[in-house]
């Protein structure tokens, strides 16, 4: 038997039909209701993150208070490093943001918020449908942003309470695989209890409260009441990281027997510097020929699963190659990796656009950091410093990474390992230098860094084929410790 | 077809009670009571497995009946169910001896082969084969076509086949391994005993007030898979004896020439699981898991595809518990794990309270909920699953009961049917139809979703067979 007289066949199962019905379901997988409900089980925020971005400067006071603003999308094109095209970005803006950072910024600005206080996110979509999936953050579904299990946006105030410190990332969920891929995400960064709070006098972590008016003290934002920046760790196997503070053996950050709730800082190891990767790849193809958020957009009919319509919003060009994607452009945290496929380059976070970064000192600034300063692409640091790298992989590649130095890996996607008791199964590793690291579509990893001796070197990060195990482009990042 | 009107009274509770696309299922052996009254796999028992290896035509994933959809198949057809790509899930236990018939009705060699256990070698077109095989070491296996490889399991010879292991280690609860790492059976030990895992173990069911009883050993599989129509077209069209040089076939299944307009080249443009996407796979609770807090399950996938795939699921990390076969010794907690091809992964699921929803001390324990300012609790978030969106028009009104979580490819162009359509892809989730920490009605949430057995009816299920509970 053959193609042409098999008599064989399997139906696909009816949505609509005599004894049952399931197009209520069955519409909402493709075509989900625009939104903007009152957010159920509301709570009183108490992120003390904007407050102190105010004082800061880098924002404006939230309104209301506690509060984190999002809209999408804006669109951004962006000229390539060779100067080729213009690529069309999608992103998030942050209206609060003083300095000229409101402005479309690609990635968008990199969300912190400290473990246990209660999130406040406004967002707006325009023009709708859009939605904001807190990618690893786990609370109610119209809290996590999926339009086919709740509802897009519309306008909609998202609530959460961060349980688990570590590196997440936000991004929209319509349309995901257009939407991220044209760059609608940024980072999310759960910090200790007491970050921020440390940071104003008079501030009280453990009742999550900001006196009324806000004097910043001598702790760095993002620093733990020590004065030290600290994410989770179990790095009791590893005691070249200076500072690490553990906690009850069976219970973790709890006091014994699971009761209380113990040493804020239980649990966590402190860093001097703190590198962000984001690796992510664009196919300037889609972008040229898909360059509209609605495209291939479809809507359903009178009789759903009968006469729904595939292709009839404006813009849409008849593209339907979203299952077919090809890089060609490579970028490590916005910053353009100046390589055509097959090659090799480095990165230059600090050079000028379109080439470089753009970024002065080649650091990410504040405005764009929650606060927090001094976060590099490309590694400085000194001998006998902590090095934190978060990397996230947001490209539709598989990536491969290699240090040239030991690196402890700490945690994988917001969860510590070996940190109880959830991580009473598994532990922290060593990655021993030149010895390579396979990471995948948004997973994310950290790693600590303690060099002894003086390092002039690169980390390797190898954009491999989803489809096929292909190099498609190398990117080198800088390392230098002296 | 129905008209707009008629669909006012239907709701989420009858949609999930006949979501169509259960995988076929099969159990071979003898007594096996770590599947009984698993509703999840309407597995029938049988004594000795008999496949057909055959071909047929799909209908995949769309939402417009004037849209064909189709893709051509080689299928391996088993005798008592119907047919469907991929086979039909296979459990057995530890220590079985199964007894196999195979007959190629195609008109190129053909084989049945399961990596470590089984290999058939090459099967003539008409020939019969008869053997038998032991299935030696618990876990998760593919079973496929490895002639002409990858070509001949591509093109849909392939499915699952799950091995249970006899009885858990001595002193300890079962996992579904032979030989678990203690990274491995502590997390198992640990389900239902450990103050940070209220509820059950893994090995244990329970009945339900009002609602249906919670099976034990609670296990879903999705089997990944990538489907190209112009290319299956093309091979199923060669002149008899004629077989399509497996680099060829790599080359234009992975790497052809890239045109914008629908299904034109020879990329893949159906993404499924266990046969199904987008609807047909997050809306059934054959692949979509229907759980409770409290009900650890686990979640074997595999990857009979080319593509390698980055499994996100919303709402619960999961522990990674075995890749390749191997059980880990350092079992990570992630929400995202890749699979490449020809791979086997396990999740196992914790099923605890998604972490996130405000309690009382904010580090992820069962801790008591918060006070909302109407002055109910934070869970069960009784506001939220009371709503329903969209509130009009009513017709197509969703209650946001019970929790309705997904789980996707983060590699987003798995995420499309016919190179658009998001949504229509690789993607399941997981559900929450109650918490077992909670007394009275927040033990079982509204809609509580009816997975009836298969049996007389309107016959959209599949499979058409008895399933094991029934007798
Ligand atoms: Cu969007
Ligand atoms: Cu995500």
């Amino acid at each position: 038997m053959a193609f042409q007289n098999t008599p064989n066949h399997i139906d696909r199962q009816p949505v609509v039909g005599a004894l049952f019905d399931e197009s209520n379901e069955f519409v909402k997988m493709f075509d989900p209701p625009t939104a903007s409900p009152v957010l159920p089980e509301r709570m009183t925020p108490t992120n003390p993150v904007p407050e102190v971005m105010a004082a800061v400067g880098v924002g404006r006071l939230p309104a209301p208070a506690n509060t984190v603003h999002r809209q999408l999308l804006a669109r951004l094109p962006k000229p390539t490093w060779d100067g080729v095209k213009n690529i069309q970005f999608f992103v998030f803006t942050d209206p609060d943001l003083l300095g000229g950072f409101s402005a479309p910024q690609y990635p968008a600005a990199t969300i912190r918020v400290p473990r246990g206080v209660i999130f406040h996110g406004q967002t707006t979509g325009n023009p709708p449908p859009h939605t904001i999936h807190w990618h690893g953050i786990e609370p109610t579904p119209l809290n996590d942003g999926v339009g086919h299990c709740s509802m897009e946006i519309g306008s909609y105030l998202y609530q959460w309470q961060p349980n688990f410190i570590g590196t997440y990332f936000y991004h929209c969920h319509r349309n995901t695989v257009q939407h991220f891929e044209f760059g609608l995400f940024g980072l999310l960064i759960i910090e200790p209890p007491d970050t921020y709070f440390a940071s104003v006098v008079g501030a009280n972590f453990q009742n999550q409260t900001l006196p009324a008016t806000i004097t910043l003290n001598n702790i760095p934002v993002g620093a733990c009441s020590d004065g030290l920046r600290r994410t989770a760790a179990n790095t009791t196997a590893f005691p070249q990281f200076p500072g690490f503070i553990s906690g009850d053996p069976i219970f973790g950050v709890t006091g014994p027997g699971g009761v209380g709730v113990g040493d804020p800082r239980a649990f966590t190891v402190p860093y001097d510097v703190e590198a962000i990767w984001v690796l992510d790849d664009r196919d300037s193809i889609w972008s040229d020929l898909a360059p509209n958020e609605f495209t291939t957009f479809p809507t359903h009919g009178a009789i759903p699963g009968d006469n729904d319509q595939f292709n009839n919003r404006p813009g849409a060009n008849g593209f339907f190659a979203f299952n077919d994607f090809n890089a060609d452009y490579w970028f490590v945290t916005g910053v353009p990796v100046p390589a055509h496929k097959g090659e090799t380059e480095t990165i230059d976070p600090a050079g000028a656009p379109p080439r470089g970064g753009g970024l002065p000192g080649g650091l990410i600034p504040a405005a764009l950091n929650s606060g927090v300063s001094g976060s590099q692409i490309a590694i400085n640091a000194t001998v006998g410093q902590t090095i934190l790298v978060r990397c996230l992989d947001a490209a539709y590649n598989k990536t491969r990474i290699t240090f040239p130095v030991d690196v402890v890996i700490i945690a994988w996607d917001g969860r510590a390992l070996g940190v109880p008791p959830f991580g009473r199964y598994n532990h922290a590793f060593l990655l021993p230098a030149n010895t390579p690291i396979t990471t995948s579509t948004a997973r994310r990893f950290d790693g600590l860094i303690r060099a002894t001796t003086p390092v002039n070197s690169f980390a390797k990060v190898e954009f491999l084929e989803t489809r096929g195990d292909d190099i498609t482009v190398t990117a080198r990042i800088p390392i230098v410790i002296s | 077809m129905k008209d707009q009107k008629d669909r006012l009274t239907l709701n989420r509770r009858e949609f999930i009670k006949f979501g169509a696309g259960g995988m076929a299922a099969l159990v071979v052996g003898a007594k096996m009571p770590w599947i009984l009254d698993n509703e999840a796999f309407a597995a029938a028992p049988v004594q000795s497995l008999n496949f057909t290896i055959t071909d047929a035509i799909k209908d995949m994933a769309t939402h417009n009946t004037i849209n064909p959809a189709q893709c051509y198949f080689w299928v391996y057809k088993e005798a008592t169910l119907p047919f469907e790509v991929p086979g039909p899930h296979i459990f057995t236990t530890e220590g079985t001896i199964v007894n196999i018939t195979i007959t190629n009705s195609l008109e190129q060699p053909h084989a049945f082969f399961i990596p470590g256990l089984f290999d058939s070698g090459p099967i003539a077109p008409g020939q019969t084969v008869v053997k038998r095989f032991g299935a030696r070491t618990a876990g998760t296996y593919l079973y496929y076509d490895n002639l002409n490889d990858p070509v001949n399991r591509v093109m849909g010879l392939h499915g699952a086949f799950i091995v249970m292991p006899k009885a858990p280690k001595r002193g300890h609860k079962f996992t579904p391994y032979s030989s678990p790492t203690p990274g491995v059976q502590a997390l198992f030990d640990d389900f239902g005993t450990a103050q940070w895992w209220p509820g059950l173990a893994w090995e244990q069911g329970a009945t339900n007030p009002e609602a249906r009883p919670t099976p034990p050993f609670r296990q879903y599989i999705w089997l990944l898979h990538q489907a190209s129509p112009v290319l299956f077209r093309e091979v199923g069209s060669l002149p008899a004896g004629e077989i399509m040089e497996s680099a060829e076939f790599v080359q234009k299944f992975l790497h052809d020439a890239f045109v914008p307009t629908r299904e034109t080249n020879n990329i893949p443009n159906y993404f499924t699981i266990s046969g199904q996407s987008g609807h047909f796979a997050h809306n059934t609770p054959y692949i979509c898991p229907n759980l409770r807090v409290g009900e650890p399950c686990v979640i074997r996938l595999l990857n009979a595809g080319l593509w390698t795939h980055s499994m996100h699921i919303h709402a619960n990390h999961v522990y990674i518990t075995s890749i390749k076969g191997v059980v880990q010794e350092n079992p990570i907690w992630v929400d995202v794990f890749n699979i490449e091809p020809l791979d086997t992964v396990e999740y196992v699921n914790p099923y605890m309270r998604p972490p996130d929803v405000p309690n009382e001390r904010g580090i992820g324990r069962a801790d008591a909920p918060r006070t909302t300012l109407n002055g109910g609790p934070t869970w069960p978030p009784n506001e939220e699953l009371a709503m329903l969106i969209p509130s009009a028009p009513a017709g197509l009104a969703v209650q946001l009961s019970p929790l309705c979580y997904p789980m996707h490819d983060h590699s987003e162009p798995s995420q499309t049917s016919q190179g658009g359509n998001y949504n229509m892809g690789m993607i399941s989730g997981m559900n929450f139809i109650g918490d077992r920490g909670v007394a009275g009605p927040g033990s079982s949430f509204p809609n509580q979703p009816l997975i009836d057995p298969p049996g007389p009816g309107p016959g959209v299920f599949m499979p058409a067979v008895p399933p094991p509970w029934f007798d």
